[in-house]
């Protein structure tokens, strides 16, 4: 074993279990047992980036997005100009009594240049819930949900509309965890339907746990940000 | 061209018939066939099985039989595949001799097409509608999935489309012994899922002991023949 | 019910399809369907491409796991995360059990994880007086049931509509006719409710990216973002060889198991946890942890042959193909991991002799090769344990007495013969009766008629 026997990360402990609190030396023992295991054989190198590898001619990412999203059960609506994607979000939720915002759009619909007073309820007793996306995926259909807009009004309430502009969709996943690399927040949701599960009986459900209906308001705006 | 027949253990003894109709085969197609006396057991149950020295023992006598064929062919998907796959491992993988075995080897419908090209050699199974159970060593070892189709086919029969037709049959050597009863559920499979149909066959005597073995238990099913006996029926000699 | 261990695989198969031959229907057609959808899943892409990557950067990691395994605790506790090492299962659930003490917690769930399935998770927190509530919908049905999963993948596979009717109605109160719909919206409240209430969330994790220390979770029904966004407290518990070099590896091994798993191109959520929630972040875990599991795992890495199990993604592709697996479901194999990787890992895991007779369970038709993401030769790996119990003297002995007897006869075509001869003179359903090796053969089965003359007789005749 080539690790040091070292006190770092231990903590001390009120009721000791012999081995059981012993962190660096549980750490040791098994790096020591792995490095045992893999001597004697080569260490072999990494094969490179995932490259998707489709053959036919790659299709228009924004176009690729909307048909997998859909087939995976999501819904898209699509806008040329920003003033109609606000429009039409706003005529959505009108439909419903309890709206959640997400952190971003609150403090648009709070000091935008539209400002409409939309009352914020809190995700949990919410029937529809306004995220903002950070972008979206073209080769896998999804949105990508960071928590900075805050992480239960895009899970709790039933129904997900989710604002994401055509400039941010990535064609390939790698291209986007490349883009989140860079500044990794806590955690990143991607989400590329609504919730659903087979688990009864092998018949699809929706809306098991997270929101049953997702729409995402797609917008082919260059300019401002929402 | 010449050719020994590896008749193998199961067949030596419980398909007979069927290993002599392989002979008539590949003599119709106008091959000369022997028999080398020495021939055994490829040593397939033991190796299966994780008995390692008494495999290498039966690999190492039926390499020293077929040393000198030009091709040797078997009424068998699992024993060629044996001797095509795991020869190499067992008897080093560096020994010339045995390499160029491997590459001489050959399942028996596998030889007709590869080797012959034969595609239509007759019409004596017109009219007859035949299910084919893909032994699991021909049609993953071997990668032979088309060419028996293609020859009952060229004999004039109508090969049935089977949801359970690449599925095992549950034989598996000891398998079939030591988890009896799991063993026979997948042979179930098998028959339960199987259309009406004349007849069923196989390349493989195990997995027709199997099949006729489970589907005279339930009594239930098909009549069940070799390949190599259908084929020359087929041929309508 | 619990799991009793694999010793008695036999028993427990023989019991399953003489008992509940619903189970084998229900199981067979669900795997069918899993695996139609894997085939077209795999046609809409280079998929031998996607496996050769795939094998190529878990058989990179696996042979660098140990300058990977300090990168990725590196990462996590420079994102904030703490990270514990778990020699054992008992390791485990200790620093599970510290983290509980230490924060008083009394309610936890879980997000469907194998792991916790392996370290047997739930009924330590019961014995410590906390509640906990499976969230995946086909775990929570298995909880209410008293059952542990029969799929890696689809953990209630074993069970028709109409078992989760009956099951619903006594604990829900739905009709007995009720739609897969109601049923879920009856489970969605009872457990929106305890993701609300819990203090604590318990997941897996399918990756674990080594350079961001992120790890990277796949699911359809978002409890698992539930499970690691609400509770103020989040457990990861990650099997040492979950780790991935890269985030961008990440990228490809998510869509490959969803593709693999179940056929979709990507999980409809994908969670990728850095650590716990930071300031200009409006809610998420103030605490995260992540707890880094051998318990076995490295025993598995020093074999030379089993080693390549280990790049497993556990997307149930082998079980879903199985034709073994298809006739009982998972429950026969005695502990969490079924069907062929079960019976590969078991070894490694267990100890050998605990994990047998399961290395036999399998007819080595080599379905699973031909969609493993990750190519694991399983056959191989299955032949070598059943050397290696060869050579520990865990087979039967009349199996290796009888291969011996056999393979001198081998050797002498002369006494070969005779031996078949004799065939013809004891018919096998008296060998049968006297030959433990037969008897099972037999008693499912016909007696196979031996020809009248063998083949080489036929032969000698001369034949035309
Ligand atoms: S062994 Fe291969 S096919 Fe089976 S669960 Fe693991 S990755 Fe999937």
């Amino acid at each position: 074993m080539s690790m040091a026997e070292g006190p770092e990360g231990g903590g001390s402990e009120d009721r000791p279990r012999p081995h059981h609190n012993d962190r660096a030396g549980a750490r040791a023992r098994i790096l020591g047992k792995v490095r045992d295991a893999i001597t004697k054989r080569r260490r072999e190198p990494h094969p490179g980036h995932f490259g998707g590898w489709r053959d036919q001619a790659p299709e228009d990412p924004v176009e690729q997005f909307i048909r997998l999203f859909k087939a995976a059960g999501g819904e898209v609506c699509r806008f040329d100009l920003r003033e109609s994607a606000s429009e039409w979000v706003r005529n959505f939720i009108g439909d419903y009594a309890t709206v959640s915002l997400g952190t971003i759009a609150r403090r648009e619909a709070q000091h935008g240049a539209r400002a409409v007073r939309i009352e914020h309820t809190d995700p949990a007793d919410a029937e529809v819930g306004v995220s903002m996306a950070y972008g979206a995926v073209a080769e896998t259909g999804s949105l990508i949900m960071i928590p900075q807009d805050g992480r239960r009004a895009q899970l709790l309430p039933p129904v997900h509309v989710v604002w994401v502009e055509e400039r941010t969709v990535f064609p390939m996943l790698i291209d986007a965890m490349a883009a989140l690399a860079k500044e990794l927040p806590s955690a990143v949701g991607l989400h590329s339907g609504p919730s659903k599960s087979a688990d009864i009986g092998q018949i699809l459900v929706k809306g098991v746990h997270g929101p049953g209906r997702l729409i995402a308001v797609l917008v082919d705006d260059k300019g401002v940000q929402w | 061209m010449r050719v020994s027949l590896f008749a193998t253990c199961l067949g030596n003894e419980f398909y007979a018939d069927a290993c002599a109709d392989a002979v008539r085969l590949l003599r119709h197609f106008g091959v000369e066939v022997d028999v080398p006396e020495g021939q055994t057991c490829c040593g397939q149950p033991a190796f299966n099985s994780g008995h390692q020295d008494e495999a290498r023992r039966m690999a190492r006598h039926t390499h020293q039989v077929f040393a000198e064929s030009e091709y040797v062919v078997l009424p068998s998907g699992s024993c060629a595949g044996m001797m095509r796959s795991f020869y190499p491992e067992l008897l080093g993988t560096d020994d010339a001799s045995v390499r160029s075995l491997t590459t001489r080897t050959y399942e028996l419908a596998q030889f007709l097409v590869q080797v012959l090209g034969v595609d239509a050699p007759g019409t004596g199974l017109s009219g007859r509608v035949v299910a084919y159970h893909h032994g699991c060593h021909a049609l993953r070892e071997l990668g032979v999935r088309d060419e028996p189709v293609a020859l009952l086919r060229g004999c004039g029969a109508e090969v049935i489309a089977w949801e359970a037709d690449e599925e095992c049959c549950g034989f598996g050597g000891l398998f079939s012994a030591k988890l009896p009863e799991v063993s026979a559920a997948m042979a179930d499979r098998k028959l339960d899922t199987l259309p009406t149909v004349d007849l069923l066959t196989s390349a493989d005597g195990g997995c027709l002991m199997q099949l006729s073995g489970r589907a005279t238990h339930r009594g239930v099913g098909p009549p069940i023949r070799h390949l190599a006996s259908v084929l020359w029926e087929g041929v309508g000699s | 019910m619990s799991f009793t261990g694999p010793g008695r695989y036999r028993e427990e198969s023989a019991k399953m399809l003489r008992d509940k031959p619903e189970m084998r229907h229900s199981v067979t057609q669900a795997t069918r369907t899993f695996d139609d959808h894997r085939t077209h899943a795999f046609g809409q892409v280079d998929g031998e491409r996607w496996r050769d990557w795939a094998r190529d950067v878990k058989t990179h990691l696996l042979s660098n796991l140990d300058i990977y395994l300090e990168q990725a605790e590196e990462s996590l506790e420079r994102n904030g995360a703490h990270v514990h090492w778990a020699e054992t299962g008992a390791d485990a659930l200790a620093i599970l059990e510290k983290i509980v003490e230490d924060n008083d917690v009394k309610r936890v769930v879980k997000a469907k994880s194998m792991l916790s399935e392996e370290l047997a998770i739930n009924a330590h927190l019961e014995s410590l007086g906390v509640s906990v509530f499976e969230t995946d919908l086909g775990e929570y049905i298995i909880q209410l049931l008293g059952e542990p999963p029969s799929h890696i993948v689809g953990p209630a596979i074993h069970r028709s509509l109409d078992d989760c009717r009956r099951l619903f109605h006594e604990h829900f109160g739905t009709p007995l006719d009720a739609e897969p719909d109601a049923l879920a919206a009856a489970a969605r409240i009872a457990l929106r409710q305890e993701f609300l209430a819990a203090d604590l969330g318990i997941s897996g994790g399918n990756f674990l990216a080594a350079d961001t220390g992120t790890v990277a979770l796949i699911e359809n029904e978002g409890n698992i973002r539930l499970s690691t966004s609400l509770p103020r407290i989040h457990v990861a518990f990650v099997g040492i060889e979950k780790l991935v070099p890269t985030l961008g590896d990440v990228a490809g091994f998510v869509q490959l198991t969803t593709r693999s798993a179940t056929g979709q191109p990507i999980g409809n959520y994908v969670s990728l946890i850095q650590g716990p929630r930071r300031e200009d972040e409006p809610d998420g875990p103030e605490e995260v942890h992540v707890v880094l599991v051998d318990n076995g795992r490295t025993n598995l890495l020093a074999d030379d042959t089993a080693w390549e199990a280990l790049r497993c993604v556990r997307c149930g592709a082998c079980l879903n193909i199985c034709p073994v697996y298809r006739q009982t479901g998972g429950h026969a194999y005695g502990w969490p991991y079924s069907g062929p990787i079960g019976a590969i890992i078991a070894p490694g895991l267990l100890g050998l002799e605990k994990a047998m007779p399961l290395p036999h369970a399998s007819s080595l038709c080599g379905a699973c090769v031909d969609v493993c993401p990750v190519r694991i030769p399983i056959p191989e790996i299955l032949v070598h344990w059943r050397e290696r119990a060869v050579e520990e003297g865990l087979v039967p002995l009349a199996e290796t007495v009888g291969l011996k007897a056999y393979t001198a006869a081998a050797e002498r075509p002369v006494v070969f013969g005779a031996a078949g001869a004799a065939l013809r003179y004891a018919p096998l359903e008296l060998g049968g009766r006297a030959l433990p090796i037969l008897s099972g053969w037999m008693q499912e089965r016909s007696a196979p008629k031996p020809s009248p003359k063998s083949f080489m007789q036929l032969w000698k005749e001369g034949l035309e």
